[in-house]
């Protein structure tokens, strides 16, 4: 039972990392790879107060929201120049530089070491120490996270960002301040995905740097990918999936070495296969990066 | 200091082998092919099978090895690359297919040959001697000359022979280049052969140089991509040469910064390149993102 709370905490976590970058690679069609980065600032910030200034969640997640939301807008100023695989590439960049400051400012966030001893979240007296106590914390977050990002895609704002998509020069003539936009979208996302950080860093009570790794942005932007660009529901799909996957595998009598591989494999099969046949994902109804 | 200089020669010239090859295929298929880094790790791999398990000679094994490797390239156009452009996927459906072609060739050769880091090393790696007062081993000196020699094999293949000129065609103008009744397929091939192979030696290189792991493609690639900006995208000679500087600044840099910040070093300098100089050092034309 704590085993299935601890996959369901998991699975909150990685499914707000999932949705929050979907509002970049369904909504406007930018395939990010520095999501992992963002929701390292979120775990590093939340974890550094806790540790010495010993503030309480809330607190944290709004500041490593603001400090993500922050660095996203500069990282994403400088990116959004490019288009398609350039920006790929731009925010590959910035994933390993920030995983570089992640491993290497020692005197800030311990290196690889980690920072360890984080404080459990209570409320009133009321302590989310085991895995089934935090899932109570965690799925209405994730939730809330799903009706936000669900709201601001159905607004007009979430209209822009698809217009954007589809033709952005038309978008532009318009009189849209098409990079403001994208600037904010990007925003929302990494402020999301910091959210998502506090979270993990106060569920683990541990944090180093090899969970914001770029191998995680690949496997977040897998979630999206399988899951389906532009639909929430994909990407809650896709997190699951991925998350479930290996430890279904532990059950066939994998060694927790070769599962993990096993994961990956799997994981770079399926974006192959997906890329060829069908590239708007599981349940996502835009094909994206078609030519136009 | 010229210890330095020399090491980084040494380590660009694999950087640019990488480098060549990814920018051959870039010019023609105009996408970031990341499964690139999967063949440079299958060379290096294939090698090791070859060499250490079954005790073939060097020259026979590295053939092997990298016309396996070049076949594994042209494969992944065969099976993947081709279908998407069919179906009308645009380069960043590409780029992430072969991203998943990447991951997947890594993750089998983690299956089949485990984590950990190898080396390939035969007895006569210990004997060092001087060049230009630098101190390198006869591998090392091996490899300098085989990447030079490479490099400009592959400059006479463009220049001189007629598939070489149809590539050079294709990567021009593919539309032109089709009325000219050279075959775009053909050509696709012959690039992923070429680039392939480069890959697959330069990955060889590297395992007999250094050291090989299951993640040795995707480093050497995102190196290869630095190289490829820096030189400048769409310029074939820029690639090599961007390698060769890149393999430099990271051997030079070494004495100022420590060497954990390499990565991200390298990583600047790209970031740099896109926002002041997207053309590169070498490039000629001015770079224009499509929208």
């Amino acid at each position: 039972m704590t085993y299935i709370c601890h996959e369901l905490v998991l699975i909150s976590i990685f499914s707000i990392l999932a949705m929050s970058l979907n509002l970049l690679v369904g909504y406007l069609g930018l395939a990010s790879m520095a999501q992992a980065a963002y929701y390292g600032i979120g775990a590093y910030t939340a974890a550094l107060m806790s540790l010495t200034l010993n503030t309480p969640l809330p607190l944290n997640m709004l500041a490593a929201a603001l400090l993500a939301g922050l660095s996203a807008m500069g990282i994403s100023w400088c990116a959004l120049r490019w288009h398609d695989d350039y920006f790929v590439l731009a925010t590959f960049g910035a994933q390993i530089i920030l995983f570089s400051v992640f491993k290497n400012w020692v005197s800030l966030t311990n290196g690889p070491a980690g920072l360890g001893g984080i404080a459990q979240v209570s409320f009133f007296g009321f302590s989310f120490d085991t895995p089934f106590k935090f899932l109570m914390l965690a799925a209405p977050v994730a939730f809330a996270c799903f009706l936000l990002i669900r709201a601001l895609a159905r607004a007009p704002f979430g209209r822009l960002l698809l217009a954007i998509r589809e033709d952005e020069i038309f978008t532009l003539t318009l009189g849209k301040d098409v990079r403001r936009y994208k600037v904010t979208a990007s925003a929302i996302s990494a402020a999301l995905a910091a959210i998502a950080g506090a979270l993990y860093a106060h569920y683990i009570s541990f944090i180093d740097p090899t969970s914001f790794s770029a191998t995680e942005s690949i496997l977040i932007i897998s979630m999206v990918i399988i899951g389906g660009a532009a639909s929430l529901t994909g990407s809650l799909l896709g997190a699951t999936f991925l998350i479930v996957l290996p430890e279904a595998l532990k059950f066939v009598n994998m060694p927790e070495s070769v599962a993990a591989t096993g994961r990956q494999l799997l994981l770079g099969l399926s974006l192959v296969v997906l890329m060829v046949y069908r590239p708007q994902g599981l349940l996502g109804t835009y094909r994206f990066g078609r030519n136009q | 200091m010229r210890q330095a200089i020399v090491y980084g020669v040494i380590s660009g010239s694999t950087y640019a082998l990488i480098a060549l090859g990814f920018a051959l295929i870039y010019n023609v298929v105009r996408f970031f092919n990341f499964a690139h880094g999967a063949v440079f790790c299958a060379g290096a791999y294939l090698n090791y099978c070859c060499f250490v398990i079954f005790r073939l000679p060097f020259w026979l094994s590295a053939s092997i090895a990298v016309i396996l490797a070049a076949l594994l390239g042209v494969s992944f156009e065969f099976l993947v690359f081709k279908r998407i452009r069919k179906r009308g996927g645009n380069s960043l459906v590409l780029l992430i297919a072969s991203l998943g072609l990447l991951i997947s060739v890594q993750s089998i050769i983690a299956m089949v040959f485990g984590n950990e880091i190898r080396t390939v090393r035969s007895g006569l790696v210990e004997e060092g001697f001087s060049l230009f007062g630098a101190r390198i081993t006869s591998i090392q000196f091996n490899i300098l000359l085989t990447s030079l020699l490479l490099v400009l094999a592959t400059s006479a293949i463009l220049r001189w022979t007629k598939m070489g000129t149809a590539l050079r065609a294709v990567a021009n103008d593919p539309e032109l280049a089709a009325t000219k009744g050279i075959p775009p397929q053909k050509v696709i091939y012959f690039t992923y052969l070429l680039g392939s192979a480069l890959a697959a030696v330069a990955g060889i290189m590297v395992s007999l140089d250094v050291s090989m792991n299951p993640t040795m493609g995707f480093d050497a690639l995102l190196y290869g991509i630095v190289a490829v900006i820096a030189g400048g995208v769409g310029s074939v000679s820029g690639a090599y040469l961007g390698g060769l500087l890149l393999g430099l600044a990271q051997n030079l840099g070494v004495w100022k910064i420590p060497s954990e910040w390499k990565d991200a070093i390298a990583f600047a300098v790209m970031i740099l390149f896109l926002l002041l100089r997207p053309q590169g050092i070498f490039g000629k034309r001015i770079f224009k993102a499509q929208v």
